[in-house]
């Protein structure tokens, strides 16, 4: 390959972090900043920053709470998805039965109906269920969207693997059930953290259901974020400052299943 | 024993060794027999019946009663519109009554066309380069995916702040570089608002393709190219002939998941233009927000809601067929 | 002389001990002579006389309750937030707020009362929502704890010390009171005082348009000067308008539309409907000019709202703005604005010829108690409470509109550069609409100046095609008073 291809293709990549980044870094930058240097019309990449943005949301506003709520929520909506979800995928990938592609269908149709139509049918039930004000109701609410997620994602994966595994591993005594939860699971762990990183940022991030079905203690920093826009002027640092802290926990859960999604794609090549 | 028996005979040697290994945690070995004990007696229900049951409950039965929604009256606003059965009067005024509707159709299916197609070329070109020529892609992977893990509405005030006409840090430098005159507004103009909305969702959404392309590709195996560059293949042709039918299945996917999610496109639109200049930015999705809850029009917002929703599904039932099992079929 | 000196003494102290045993015992046979409640703390001006009633006393049934509300996450709330523990200590009545972005505060609240779920003891809303929730009987009508003598106190007054015109819009619906005002809003004028003083403009100006320049106020001379500091090419603009499609745009609309002596609907209060007249050819007219606007403003002007301009005029680049009356304080304010100090405030210019002299607009959020409370009496006792002197001139200069004549009246209040021209406003306020549809109106209307504001309609074309959509909306009783070929 030509050194001009290599270089362009670097520029190309190089190019992309940067458009990437620079918005990001931007709203970290104004987390810091007051509301004159905010609004500066020359835009201010010096200026003496202030941790008045963060101390005011945080702790006057009472923010801190709220991180919690969103760890809460993310958290029990991708592990009840991937409990659920991944022996469904399991099921669509080694079984075959009548309609199979249509349940298929249906997992995939679930996605398609726009919150703003169903929130308030949800609440109605939530409601009569007793769990309006919980943050179950916000997981539940979350599963609908990241279920088929994980069942279309995990399909996927455990399509790659071969059946013969299967059944190399129910020849040495496993049960069905067994061979899946002790063998093949195992081999798709890349996966399965690659999904559970899309489902935590899905939910982490999402912004009707938090809003319409928990109380006001148990809402999100997502649902936090419009109270800072006020007919008095957009708190624009406060806005910065909850972002950039919202993005922490996605950063970090990332990072810790980093090793599984190198290690799931170095695994991909070397198979076959 | 072949090659290929050898290494899968290794493989589940390895995997069996590990699983008889005592799980961690009493629970979860109690969890197991308990799977156990029920998958056996028929794995497909006992596997898919918990979420296809969730589901069920959660998602199917407000969505049913949505529909019943539809055949009602029901409205918060207007006193004596208490769920009032009115037939298909909402659907008559839906098709015969509400030019704005339609023209919100129009408008969202020009949204999605645009962002969506840029985002598979560009995701899935960055991902293309990612895997020939960076030495270690999966290091530069989380700094791309940054975009991605903003949430909407953080990402329409990011933005509507960065865009601004007078304070905005990327209108500056775009004008500075002469790439917009000094009048030009880019939220502001009727003719430019959408352009831009699409630009915007293109940042947020393009490291999503690129995450699920790069893996892909980083999973394709090897033989099929070795085999095709030994025959002295082109690699323009081995993109065409090798690359692209094997990645198939995974951009199916990724188109469809995408088109979805981008049909229902709001935060960041609402945040930003409010469906404005007059009516260039007008998506479904907020129009649809305005019936339910402005007007708080229950019936008929679910007429919308669910005309919204067949024109999703008509769409990617069509996607879904033509392009065969997305996800669903091995390797071949 | 001693006797007489003494006669008079004890005249006097006669006439004192009757008129004091006359005045404190307020109640038919209640003998017991109760110690005067204790005053609040530093009640200047409130002139109360002291009964029987006491706050303690009147929520002592209550103690221990938890009331909780919901409003808009703004100055006016967090004052209530910090003055709220001084009635919990008095009361031992917890009170707990809900702080939310406004139209996530209005939709909640919808949800709440439709699926009486009965969270919210009490609720604060705008206005405009008043006929959505007394027609679907999601309130209870406040009168009769004004009239139950164990909750009311005698020294608070509403109908002394309220401006009645804004009670009655903001909190009162068909004749019934519901609430009383949390916040008074209104719009008017702010302009850079510095600049008109300037003599190099002043003689600038004289010699472009042949009058002296002055604080504007006809819509001639606004324009005017709007033109004459207009200067892109230096980033300083003349205006701007809050073009964006958003119900910011309907507001500032509503101040020229009804300076040109036009108005949404012939009615003379918001709970009634009359004939439609926003496509009149005043209402024409007043769009028209406020098209005309837009080559004074920046360029994004129209996707700017109340944030984007008080940045802009924050940031020193914009002359004069229509603005409310709320936000003031926040371009006074020297951490957050390089024009604090430069700012002059007055009332919206006139329009020569038309029949309205000087004009504003009425807007508010008021105090509501939802028919599904649970504390109702516990709710309306803190209510009240808040609408005590001290309360509102604490809440108004923390950031808040109150509605009461005698806080504006305050040498405190008085001394802050825009009390004047907010009080002048309210004297001239006109009511909108708050029956059911208002809501919904506001919706058709933005739609329909943004559309007139890109040019994709004409301002008499928008304006006809919200006439027959709000007559479609509100059928009979709002007939086209200028009927659409």
């Amino acid at each position: 390959m030509s050194r001009g291809w290599r270089g362009a293709g670097k520029a190309v990549v190089l190019a992309a972090i940067v458009i990437g980044l620079v918005p990001y870094l931007w709203m970290f930058l104004t987390s810091f900043k007051s509301r004159v240097d905010a609004l500066a019309d020359t835009p201010r990449w010096v200026f003496s920053p202030t941790l008045e943005p963060y101390r005011e949301v945080f702790l006057h506003k009472d923010y801190l709470p709220l991180v919690w709520n969103s760890v809460i929520i993310a958290v029990g909506s991708t592990i009840l998805s991937l409990v659920l979800g991944v022996p469904a995928a399991y099921a669509f990938a080694r079984l075959s039965f009548k309609r199979k592609e249509d349940l298929f269908f249906f997992f995939l149709t679930t996605r398609m109906a726009p919150a703003i139509s169903v929130v308030v049918p949800m609440f109605v039930l939530f409601n009569h269920l007793g769990l309006v004000d919980t943050r179950s109701a916000v997981i539940f609410a979350h599963s609908t969207f990241n279920l088929s997620l994980v069942v279309w994602m995990m399909r996927g994966f455990f399509a790659d693997i071969p059946a013969e595994i299967d059944e190399a591993a129910m020849l040495d005594g496993h049960t069905r059930a067994g061979a899946f939860l002790r063998v093949i699971l195992p081999l798709t762990a890349p996966g399965v953290a690659a999904t559970a990183v899309l489902c935590f940022i899905l939910s982490w991030n999402e912004f009707l259901y938090a809003f319409i079905l928990a109380a006001f203690e148990s809402r999100t920093l997502t649902v936090g974020i419009p109270g800072l826009v006020t007919p008095h002027g957009t708190l624009w640092g406060q806005v910065a400052a909850v972002a950039v802290v919202a993005t922490l926990p996605i950063l970090l859960f990332t990072a810790l299943v980093q090793k599984h999604l190198v290690r799931g794609l170095t695994f991909g090549a070397v198979k076959g | 024993m072949g090659p290929r028996r050898r290494l899968t005979h290794r493989v589940v040697e390895e995997s069996v060794r590990v699983s008889h290994r005592p799980p961690q945690r009493r629970l979860l070995r109690l969890a197991a027999r308990l799977g156990e004990v029920l998958a056996d007696r028929g794995m497909g229900p006992a596997f898919l019946l918990p979420a296809v049951l969730l589901l069920f409950i959660i998602l199917v039965g407000p969505f049913f009663y949505t529909i019943f929604l539809g055949f009602t009256d029901l409205s918060y606003s207007t006193p004596g519109h208490d769920g009032n059965f009115v037939g298909l009067a909402n659907y008559r005024r839906l098709l015969a009554d509400d030019p704005v509707f339609w023209h919100s159709v129009a408008t969202t299916l020009r949204f999605v066309a645009s962002s969506v197609s840029i985002e598979m070329v560009l995701g899935f070109g960055l991902a293309l380069v990612l895997a020939a020529q960076v030495r270690r892609p999966r290091a530069v992977m989380p700094l791309l995916l940054v975009p991605m893990m903003l949430a909407p509405v953080a990402v329409g005030l990011l933005w509507k702040l960065v865009l601004q006409g007078e304070f905005g840090m990327v209108s500056y430098y775009l004008r500075k570089l002469g790439l917009i005159a000094e009048d030009t507004s880019l939220l502001g103009d009727s003719h430019l608002a959408l352009a831009t909305m699409v630009m915007v969702d293109i940042w947020q959404w393009t490291p999503f393709v690129t995450l699920v392309s790069l893996a892909g590709l980083l999973g394709l195996p090897r033989p099929p190219f070795e085999a095709a560059m030994m025959d002295g293949a082109g690699r323009v042709r081995i993109f065409f002939d090798i690359t692209l039918p094997l990645m198939r299945p995974l951009l199916a996917m990724v188109l469809l998941l995408r088109t979805i999610d981008a049909f229902k496109e709001f935060d960041k639109v609402f945040l930003m233009t409010g469906g404005g200049p007059g009516i260039s930015t007008e998506l479904l999705s907020i129009y649809v927000y305005r019936v339910n809850f402005r007007n708080w029009d229950l019936g008929y917002g679910a007429v919308c809601a669910f005309m919204v929703y067949l024109v999703v599904l008509i769409l990617c039932k069509l996607f879904y067929n033509a392009l065969g099992q997305a996800g669903g079929s091995k390797p071949t | 002389m001693l006797i007489v000196t003494m006669t008079a003494r004890a005249v006097v102290t006669m006439f004192a001990g009757i008129s004091l045993a006359v005045t404190s015992c307020s109640c038919k046979g209640d003998k017991k002579q109760e110690r005067p409640a204790p005053t609040p703390a530093g009640s200047a001006g409130s002139g109360e006389a002291a009964g029987p009633w006491s706050l303690e006393k009147a929520a002592a049934p209550y103690r221990g309750v938890t009331l909780r509300t919901i409003g808009e996450s703004l100055p006016p709330l967090e004052a209530m937030g910090r003055l709220k523990a001084d009635f919990e200590k008095r009361t031992g009545i917890k009170v707990v707020i809900e702080m939310y972005e406004h139209s996530e505060a209005v939709n909640k609240v919808m949800l709440d009362l439709n699926s009486k779920v009965g969270r919210y003891d009490f609720i604060l809303q705008p206005h405009r929502e008043l006929g959505r929730f007394v027609t679907n009987g999601h309130l209870l009508s406040i009168e009769k704890f004004l009239n139950n003598p164990a909750l009311r106190d005698p020294s608070f007054v509403p109908e002394k010390v309220l401006q009645p015109v804004l009670w009655k819009e903001i909190s009162q619906y068909d004749g019934k009171i519901y609430g009383f005002p949390f916040t008074a809003l209104t719009m008017y004028v702010w302009y850079r005082k510095d600049l008109l003083a300037d003599p190099q403009e002043q003689a600038g100006f004289k010699a472009k348009f042949g009058y002296d320049l002055k604080v504007p106020t006809t819509w001639k001379e606004y324009s005017d000067a709007a033109a004459w500091f207009n200067h892109p090419e230096k980033k300083f603009y003349g205006t701007a308008i809050q073009g964006k499609r958003h119900e910011a745009l309907w507001y500032e609309w509503l101040n020229f539309l009804y300076s040109f002596g036009g108005d949404m609907m012939e009615t003379d209060t918001g709970s009634k409907c009359g004939p439609i007249i926003v496509n009149s050819p005043e209402a024409v007219a007043s769009l028209e000019y406020y098209k005309s606007l837009i080559q004074y403003s920046p360029p994004d002007t129209l996707n700017y709202f109340w944030d984007d301009v008080m940045a802009l005029m924050q940031q020193g680049k914009v002359f004069e703005l229509v603005m409310w009356n709320d936000s003031t304080y926040a371009v006074e304010d020297p951490a957050q604005s390089k024009v604090s100090g430069k700012m002059g405030f007055t009332t919206l210019p006139v329009q020569p010829g038309s029949k309205a002299g000087k004009t504003g607009q009425i807007e508010g959020w008021t105090y509501l108690i939802p028919t599904d409370s649970k504390n109702p009496e516990a709710a309306y006792l803190f209510i009240q409470w808040m609408m005590g002197f001290d309360q509102q001139l604490a809440q108004h200069l923390g950031g808040g509109a109150s509605s009461r004549p005698d806080v504006y009246a305050q040498p405190d209040v008085k001394k802050l550069s825009y009390s004047q021209a907010s009080m002048d406003t309210n004297a001239v306020a006109r009511p909108k609409p708050t029956i059911p549809q208002s809501p919904e109106i506001t919706d058709i209307l933005v739609r329909e100046l943004s559309l007139a504001l890109t040019g994709a309609k004409s301002p008499k074309q928008a304006l006809d095609t919200a006439a027959v959509e709000m007559n479609k909306l509100l059928g009979a009783c709002a007939p086209l008073k200028y009927p659409v070929q």
